[in-house]
C-alpha cells in the first residue's frame, strides 16, 4: 500500500527522502552522489577520479567513498597509498562550506560545473547529514536492488512513459527511489529521459534505460513504436522461441518477414550448422520435396553429418583458442588440444563436462594445452578473464586494475576469482596446481606459490564472484571448485544459449555474446531465462539447442524485408545477412568451382615445407599459424592470439584480390574445375546457370536473372570466356558471401 | 638475409645473442648463415632459426615478457652429431625401404652425401646380402641433391626378426649408420602411384601385416583399405625411417608420421566421404621419446575401413619412409631403447633389489651379495628399502618411514615401470620428524631467459642428511586429479654409493688419414660424490693405428643465472679424452675395423670390472 501510494505521489513531486529517518551516508549521501552523476566513470568514479577528488564508480564501495569524502586524497592504482596532500570535503564546523557542497553548487570553482542548486531537496539532505556529524551508516540497511516497472515500457513518437524505480533494502524495506537515481538511455536518439524516470520517445526504435543508483544499475528496455498495424496476424509459433520472439514484435507492431523460402532455408542451414553449401543434387531434391516435414529431416541429418563435427570443432577452436605458431617444436600441443574438441564435438559431450574439464584440466592431457598455447602459462589474471569472457560470457578485464568502471565487478572480485589460477604451474609439459604448503624443491629458491594483490600486496584467497570463499585443501586443484562453480551458475547457461544464437541469428540476445552487462540488457531477457533453463535440463546439450533454434520459425523468416521490419535488427523479425567467415567462403568457392585449395606452412620451398593433404578445407585447417593463406588474411582469419572477433566487414584488399586474387582468378580456367566438366559434357548455357545458382546459391536464377545472362553471353561472343566471367560474377556476388 | 626469410613476410632482424665469441665460433658451421632472431607478425615470439642457409627449424626462444629484450637471451644448443659429420665424409640419410622379410630378395635405395663411389656395404646381418648395383645423382630436386645406392639385398630364410645397422663404404671412409629392420611378418611394399582416395586405396593383407611405404612429397598420404569385424580390436604402428625432432638421433627435418583411421559411411553432402573414426599422432613432441604413431581400436561395426598415413603438418620427401605395422589385438606402444647398457636417471630404468651390489662394481669395490628388500606404503622400513606401491586414488599420497642413527650420505630413485612421466609423474618429498620438507624430486631453477621459477621432475635425488631421527619419504603424483592402476612406481631409499654413472662416447665411427689424429671423447658421470678415475681402452684398432692419452680444449660455459644445489640432481660430468692416431705409414683399411672402447672404474688404486663398451668402426682412409 506505501508503495502504490508514494508511486502515485511522485510524479506531483510531492516524495521527500525518507522523512523523519536519519540521513546517512551508505543510504542516502552515496544515492545523491551517484543520482548527479558525480561517481560516474568520466567524473570522480574514474580510475584515478578527477581534480584530486576520488569515488568508487557508481558508489559500489560506500565504505571507500565515505573515507574519500571525510578525509580526502588522490587514489593510486597498483598501490593502496594515498598520493599528495589529503583534503577533506566536509567541514563538520562549518557545514555549508564543505566542498561537498560548494562544489556541486559551483561557488567553490568545479570542473563539473553545477550538479544542483543551493534550495534544493540534495543540499538540504546533505546539509542534514553534516550536521548530524556525517554518520556513515554502516550498520544500517543496505541497497539489496532496484525493482522497475516497467520492465519493457513502449510508447509512440512522441509519447511517453514513466518508469517507477523501487529500492529494496537489506532489512526488507522498500522505498521509492525513482526521484533518487539516475537515468541515462543508452541509444538517446531513440529516447530521452529526464530526471524523475519520465521516458519520451524520439524515433522509431529499441533502446535500454540505464538506471543507477549507489552500487546498483537496473535497465528499464523501452519500444518506439510505429502506428498499429491494421490486421495484424500474429504468425504460428514452431516451438518456445517464437512465442516470445513473435510476442514482442505484436507488441511492438513489426510484422515479422514471410517465412523464407525452401532454398533459402537450406542454405541458411546448412552454412549455420556445418559451414558448407549444399550439394546441387540436394538441393534439386529438396526443392522437388512435399515432404512436410522435409526441413526437420534435413536439420537431423546436418546435426549428424560429420561436417557438423568438423564445422563446430572450427568454430569451437576459434573460441577455445586453438593456436600455436608453426615454430617446429610444440605445434603438436595445439593439435592434441584441437582433437580433444573434435572428439566433444563428434561425441556430443555435454558442454558443462567440457567446460570442467578445462577449466580445472591438469597434467599432460589435452585440455590441459589450452594453458599452455605458447609453451608457457598465461597470468592468473589472464587466464581467469579468459575463461570467464568464455563460459560467463562476461568480461572482468577492467577490474584487474581497478574497480570496473560500467560495471559492478570489483578489484577484489577480480583478484579473488583469479587466484583460483594462482597456484597453476607448468613443469615440462605437465600443468599442475602447485600445493599451497609445499616448496617442492630447493631451499635456495623460495618454491611456494602465492598470487599477491596488486594494491594490498595481501596473499588473495581463492573466492567466486559473489565473495564466498570455498574450502579448498592446500595440495588439492582449486580450479575444480571453481569449475564446478561456473557450471551451475546461471550465467553459464545464459552465456552458452547466447554464444549459439548468436552465431544462428547474427547477433546475440546480449550483443556482442560475450560482453553481458547492467548496462548491456539482452533485447529478450525471457528468452534467454527460457533458452537457457532449457539447455539445463536438457543436460547441456549443444545439438538439442541447436535443433530448437533452427526449428523455430524466427530462425527459417526470410531475410527479406518488409516495410514493418527494415529498420528491426534486434527483433528477430527477419534473418539478417551476415558475411560468411572467411575459412567457409573460401570452401564455398571451392565448392562451387570445383578447384580445390593448396595450404603449406610456409611460402618457402625447402624440404622441412609441409602442405595439408589434397582436399583439406579450410575449416579443417587446426592452427591458423600453421598453414599460410593470402586469402585467409585478407578475409579476417583470426591469429588466435586473443579470444577471436570476426568483424566480416569487407575492405579495399579483399576487392582487390576478387578482381586480380588467385582465389578468384585462378579459379576460373582450371581444366578440373566444374565449369570445364560442364563445358566438356556439353552442358548449355541454361543447364551451367542453374547448375552455378544451385551450387553457389542454392536456387534457380530467376527468370529475369536468366534472360540477363543470356543477353550478357551473347554480347560476349566468346562463349567460355562470357561463362568465366560469370562464374567470377557470382562468386564475386554479396549473396553469395553472404548468410541470409 | 636471405630471400626465402623475405618472402615469408615476417619482420626479421639479425640481433647479436649473448654468446661468447668461442660459442658462436663453434657453433656456427652447423647453425649455416648464423642466428636469427625473427619476431612473428604482430605477436611478441623470438626464435633461433637453424640452417644453412635458409631457415629448416625454428627454436622458440621465449614469448617476449614486456621488458625482456632480445639481447638477453642466452641459449644452449644442442645439434645432432650427425651435422657435425666431416663435409668430405659418406653421409648416409635414408634407406628405402627399411623393413624386409626373410627369404626375398629385393632393392633397397640407399640416399645419402658423398656415397656415390661406394664400393660396399658395411654390416654384421647374419643372413643378409648386400650388394650394390648401381650409384646415380638425385634428379629432379631443385635443391640440394644427394646421391642414390640402388642396393640388392638378400635375406637368407634363417633371417632373425631384428633392427640391422649397415654402413655405406666410400674411399672416403665408412658413413654412420643406417638400419634394415627383418620383420617375422610378410612385408608388402607400397606400389607406385597416388593412393590418396578410397578407390585407389593398397587393400591390405590378411593380418598380422607389415607394409612399407614413403611420403614421397610434401601433402602426400597414402591410404590404405582393410575389413573389420564389430568387436575386433586391431593395433596400427606406424615408424619413422627419420626420426623427428625429439626422438632419439631425431632432427628438425625428420618424418613425425600420423594414423587416422575412417570409416566409408558417407554423408549427407557426400556419399563418398570417409569419416573419421579415430586418430593418433602421440606421443608430442617430448625430448626422449619417439614420435612413431600407435593406434589401438577396436571396431563397433563390420565393414571397410580405411588407414591414412601422413606426416605431421605434412611434411613429406625423398627420406620419409615408414614401416606400417597391422596386428590383431591391442599391442602395446613401441618404448625407445635406453641411449646405453646403463641409465641412472631415467625414470624407466630398472631398480633391481641388486642395485646396491650394480652401483658397487660401477665404483670399483667390493660387490654387495645382499638384496634390497621390498616394503608396501605404510611401512617402517630399514635402508636401503624398496617401496612398491601406485597411485591409483587422485591425490594420494604414500609414505614410508625411517629412522638413521647419524649423518647419513642418502640417495632417493623412483622408476615408473608402467606408466611414465609425462603421463605420470610421481615425485618424493623427503620430510623430517615435524614434518618439514627436507627434500624433493622436484629440481627448482630461475629460467635462464627470464628467470623466472622453473622446476623440473627428476628421477634421483642424493643428499646428505647430517640429524639423526625418524624421516618420511611420501610420494604423489604431481597432479591433484589424476591416478590410475598403471600409476606404480618402486621407490628406493639407500645410502649413496659413489660410483660411475652414464658414460657415453660420442662417436658413431672414425675415419683417419694416414698422419692425423682424431680426438675421442669420452663423457662420465660422477655419481654420489665418486671420486676415483676411469680407465678407458682401446682395442683392435686398425693397423697402424695407436690410441694415445690426450687433452683438448673445452670454452667456458657462462655460469647458469641461478644454479642452485644442482648436485642434488644433477651428477657431476667429465671428460676423458683419447688421441687416436694413425701413423704416416699406416695402411689403408680394405673394410671397417670394429675398435672397442672399454671404460673401467678406478679407485684407490683397483680397477674395477668394464662397466661400458663399445664398438666403433673405424677405417684408415688414404689422403685424397
Amino acid at each position: 500500500m506505501k508503495i502504490a501510494f508514494v508511486a502515485i505521489l511522485a510524479p506531483l513531486g510531492v516524495w521527500a527522502a525518507a522523512p523523519g529517518r536519519p540521513v546517512t551516508f551508505t543510504r542516502d549521501i552515496a544515492a545523491i552522489l551517484t543520482k548527479n552523476g558525480c561517481n560516474s566513470a568520466a567524473c570522480h568514479g574514474g580510475v584515478k577520479g578527477r581534480g584530486g577528488f576520488k569515488l568508487s564508480a557508481g558508489g559500489l564501495h560506500p565504505k571507500d567513498d565515505y573515507d574519500w569524502i571525510m578525509k580526502g586524497g588522490v587514489y593510486q592504482v597498483l598501490t593502496d597509498q594515498v598520493k599528495g596532500e589529503r583534503i577533506a570535503r566536509v567541514d563538520l564546523k562549518e557545514p555549508e562550506r564543505s566542498l561537498l557542497l560548494t562544489k556541486p553548487w559551483n561557488t567553490t570553482p568545479h570542473g563539473g560545473g553545477r550538479r544542483f542548486e543551493r534550495d534544493s531537496e540534495d543540499s538540504r539532505t546533505i546539509l542534514r547529514w553534516l550536521q548530524a556529524g556525517a554518520p556513515l551508516g554502516a550498520d544500517g540497511p543496505r541497497l539489496a536492488r532496484l525493482e522497475i516497472a516497467p520492465a519493457l515500457a513502449t510508447m509512440a513518437v512522441g509519447g511517453s512513459a514513466q518508469l517507477r524505480v523501487t529500492a529494496h533494502y537489506s532489512d526488507g524495506t522498500k522505498e521509492d527511489a525513482s526521484r533518487q537515481v539516475l537515468y541515462a538511455p543508452n541509444d538517446g536518439d531513440v529516447v530521452s529521459v529526464d530526471a524523475a524516470g519520465r521516458v519520451t520517445g524520439k524515433q522509431l526504435g529499441e533502446t535500454a534505460v540505464l538506471i543507477r543508483a549507489a552500487g546498483h544499475v537496473a535497465s528499464a528496455a523501452v519500444g518506439v513504436i510505429g502506428p498499429p498495424v491494421t490486421g495484424y496476424r500474429k504468425p504460428a509459433a514452431n516451438n518456445f522461441i517464437d512465442e516470445f520472439i513473435f510476442r514482442k514484435l505484436e507488441r511492438f507492431q513489426i510484422v515479422p518477414s514471410e517465412t523464407g523460402s525452401d532454398g533459402e532455408f537450406l542454405r541458411r542451414v546448412c552454412l549455420d550448422l556445418t559451414g558448407t553449401l549444399p550439394p546441387v543434387e540436394r538441393t534439386r531434391e529438396f526443392l522437388a520435396s512435399r515432404d512436410p516435414a522435409r526441413r526437420e529431416k534435413v536439420i537431423d541429418a546436418l546435426l549428424g553429418s560429420p561436417e557438423f563435427a568438423d564445422y563446430w570443432t572450427f568454430r569451437f577452436a576459434d573460441v577455445f583458442r586453438v593456436a600455436i605458431f608453426a615454430n617446429g617444436l610444440t605445434p603438436k600441443w595445439s593439435q592434441k588440444y584441437w582433437e580433444w574438441i573434435r572428439a566433444n564435438v563428434e561425441s556430443n559431450r555435454p558442454y558443462d563436462e567440457v567446460a570442467r574439464e578445462r577449466l580445472s584440466a591438469q597434467g599432460y592431457g589435452p585440455a590441459s594445452r589450452h594453458f599452455i598455447p605458447y609453451n608457457q602459462l598465461g597470468t592468473p589474471a589472464d587466464m581467469m578473464a579468459e575463461e570467464v569472457r568464455v563460459f560467463f560470457g562476461r568480461r572482468l578485464d577492467c577490474a584487474q586494475c581497478h574497480n570496473h568502471p560500467y560495471e559492478n565487478w570489483s578489484q577484489d572480485q577480480f583478484w579473488g576469482m583469479a587466484a583460483f589460477f594462482g597456484r597453476m604451474f607448468k613443469m615440462g609439459p605437465i600443468v599442475f596446481d602447485h600445493p599451497e604448503t609445499m616448496h617442492l624443491g630447493s631451499k635456495d629458491v623460495n618454491g611456494k606459490m602465492e598470487l599477491l594483490h596488486p594494491r594490498t600486496k595481501v596473499p588473495v584467497r581463492p573466492a567466486f564472484l559473489e565473495g564466498r570463499t570455498p574450502a579448498i585443501g592446500a595440495a588439492t586443484n582449486p580450479r575444480q571448485d571453481l569449475a564446478a562453480w561456473m557450471t551451475r551458475h546461471p550465467y553459464f547457461a545464459e552465456a552458452a544459449v547466447n554464444r549459439i544464437w548468436g552465431h544462428f541469428f547474427s547477433r546475440g540476445i546480449v550483443d556482442p555474446v560475450d560482453d553481458f552487462r547492467s548496462t548491456n540488457p539482452p533485447t529478450h531477457p525471457e528468452l534467454l531465462a527460457a533458452l537457457a533453463q532449457d539447455f539445463r535440463s536438457g543436460g547441456h546439450n549443444l545439438r538439442r539447442l541447436m535443433k530448437t533454434i533452427t526449428m523455430s520459425r524466427a530462425y527459417q523468416l526470410s531475410s527479406s524485408p518488409n516495410a514493418s521490419n527494415r529498420t528491426d535488427r534486434v527483433n528477430y523479425s527477419r534473418s539478417l545477412p551476415r558475411a560468411l567467415d572467411a575459412e567457409v567462403l573460401l570452401d564455398a568457392v571451392v565448392a562451387v568451382t570445383g578447384v580445390e585449395e593448396t595450404f603449406t606452412t610456409a611460402v618457402t620451398d625447402n624440404s622441412a615445407v609441409g602442405q595439408a593433404p589434397a582436399r583439406t578445407r579450410a575449416i579443417n585447417l587446426k592452427d591458423p599459424d600453421m598453414y599460410f593463406s593470402r586469402f585467409l588474411e585478407l578475409y579476417g582469419r583470426p591469429s588466435r592470439g586473443a579470444i577471436p572477433e570476426r568483424s566480416g566487414k569487407p575492405n579495399l584488399a579483399q576487392a582487390m584480390h576478387m578482381l586480380a586474387g588467385a582465389t578468384y582468378v585462378e579459379r576460373l580456367s582450371g581444366k578440373d574445375s566444374r565449369l570445364a566438366r560442364l563445358l566438356g559434357a556439353g552442358a548449355s548455357n541454361g543447364d551451367i546457370f542453374e547448375e552455378f545458382y544451385l551450387a553457389a546459391l542454392a536456387r534457380r536464377p530467376e527468370p529475369e536473372e536468366l534472360r540477363d545472362l543470356n543477353q550478357l553471353l551473347a554480347a560476349r561472343g566468346d562463349r567460355e570466356a562470357g561463362l568465366r566471367e560469370f562464374v567470377w560474377a557470382l562468386i564475386s556476388s554479396r549473396e553469395f558471401a553472404e548468410n541470409h | 638475409m636471405s630471400k626465402e626469410l623475405l618472402e615469408t613476410g615476417m619482420l626479421s632482424v639479425f640481433v647479436f645473442v649473448r654468446w661468447s665469441k668461442e660459442a658462436i665460433r663453434r657453433h656456427w658451421p652447423a647453425l649455416g648463415k648464423g642466428i636469427l632472431i625473427k619476431s612473428g607478425t604482430g605477436v611478441r615470439r623470438w626464435c633461433i632459426l637453424l640452417g644453412s642457409g635458409r631457415p629448416k627449424m625454428e627454436i622458440p626462444v621465449y614469448s617476449m615478457a614486456p621488458g625482456l629484450r632480445p639481447w638477453s637471451i642466452f641459449i644452449l644448443l644442442t645439434w645432432p652429431a650427425v651435422a657435425q659429420q666431416k663435409p668430405d665424409e659418406p653421409r648416409a640419410l635414408s634407406v628405402y625401404p627399411f623393413t624386409v622379410e626373410p627369404g626375398t630378395d629385393f632393392r633397397v635405395t640407399v640416399r645419402g652425401n658423398g656415397i656415390k663411389a661406394a664400393r660396399a656395404i658395411h654390416h654384421a646381418a647374419p643372413g643378409l646380402t648386400f650388394t650394390i648395383e648401381n650409384a646415380e645423382s638425385e634428379t629432379g630436386v631443385p635443391r640440394n641433391p644427394a646421391e642414390l645406392l640402388t642396393v640388392r639385398v638378400v635375406v637368407a630364410a634363417s633371417a632373425a626378426p631384428g633392427i640391422y645397422p649397415f654402413r655405406v663404404l666410400t674411399p672416403g671412409g665408412v658413413s654412420n649408420a643406417l638400419s634394415l629392420r627383418v620383420s617375422g611378418t610378410p612385408v608388402t611394399r607400397e606400389p607406385d602411384g597416388v593412393h590418396d582416395e578410397a578407390p585407389q586405396a593398397v587393400n591390405l593383407p590378411n593380418l598380422p601385416a607389415v607394409l612399407t611405404g614413403r611420403i614421397a612429397k610434401r601433402g602426400e598420404s597414402d591410404l590404405y583399405a582393410l575389413d573389420a569385424r564389430a568387436g575386433e580390436s586391431i593395433t596400427f604402428k606406424v615408424a619413422s625411417g627419420l626420426p623427428s625432432i625429439g626422438a632419439p638421433g631425431g632432427n628438425s627435418n625428420g618424418f613425425d608420421p600420423s594414423l587416422t583411421l575412417y570409416e566409408a559411411g558417407g554423408s549427407w553432402f557426400d556419399p563418398k566421404r570417409l569419416n573419421r573414426v579415430a586418430f593418433n599422432d602421440e606421443p608430442l613432441w617430448v625430448l626422449g621419446e619417439l614420435t612413431d604413431a600407435h593406434m589401438v581400436h577396436r571396431f563397433t561395426r563390420t565393414g571397410r575401413y580405411y588407414l591414412r598415413v601422413d606426416a605431421f603438418s605434412g611434411q613429406g620427401g625423398p627420406d620419409y619412409g615408414y614401416e606400417l605395422a597391422i596386428l590383431p589385438g591391442a599391442g602395446s606402444p613401441a618404448r625407445p631403447e635406453p641411449p646405453g647398457a646403463w641409465s641412472e636417471r631415467r625414470f624407466d630404468r630398472p631398480l633391481t633389489l641388486t642395485r646396491m651390489n650394480e652401483l658397487a662394481l660401477r665404483g670399483a669395490r667390493k660387490a654387495e651379495t645382499s638384496s634390497i628388500e621390498t616394503y608396501r606404503a605404510g611401512a617402517t622400513v630399514k635402508l636401503p628399502a624398496a617401496v612398491d606401491g601406485v597411485l591409483e586414488k587422485p591425490g594420494a599420497a604414500d609414505r614410508v618411514t625411517f629412522t638413521i642413527d647419524g649423518p647419513t650420505d642418502l640417495a632417493i630413485e623412483l622408476e615408473t615401470p608402467a606408466t611414465r612421466p609425462p603421463e605420470f609423474n610421481p615425485y618424493a618429498r623427503l620430510l623430517d620428524a615435524r614434518g618439514e620438507e627436507v627434500a624433493t624430486t622436484i629440481s627448482v631453477g630461475r629460467g635462464a631467459c627470464t628467470g623466472a621459477m622453473t622446476k623440473s621432475l627428476q628421477a634421483k635425488l642424493i643428499l646428505p642428511v647430517r640429524d639423526p631421527g625418524t624421516y618420511t619419504v611420501e610420494v604423489r603424483e604431481t597432479t591433484q586429479d589424476l591416478a590410475d592402476p598403471d600409476f606404480r612406481y618402486r621407490l628406493v631409499i639407500r645410502p649413496q654409493v659413489p660410483h660411475v654413472g652414464q658414460v657415453s662416447v660420442a662417436d658413431d665411427h672414425l675415419n683417419l688419414t694416414p698422419g692425423a689424429a682424431r680426438t675421442v671423447r669420452v663423457l662420465f658421470d660422477r655419481e654420489e660424490d665418486y671420486r676415483g678415475a676411469i680407465a678407458v681402452s682401446f682395442e683392435n684398432l686398425p693397423p697402424g693405428v695407436t690410441a694415445l692419452a690426450g687433452a683438448d680444449f673445452e670454452p667456458d660455459k657462462d655460469p647458469p643465472m641461478h644454479p642452485g644445489k644442482r648436485e642434488r640432481y644433477v651428477a657431476r660430468q667429465e671428460r676423458s679424452v683419447a688421441m687416436l692416431e694413425a701413423a704416416a705409414d699406416a695402411p689403408p683399411s680394405a673394410a671397417p675395423v670394429m675398435a672397442r672402447v672399454k671404460v673401467r672404474p678406478v679407485l684407490d688404486g683397483k680397477v674395477g670390472q668394464v662397466i661400458y663398451e663399445r664398438e666403433i668402426p673405424m677405417m684408415v682412409i688414404s689422403k685424397p
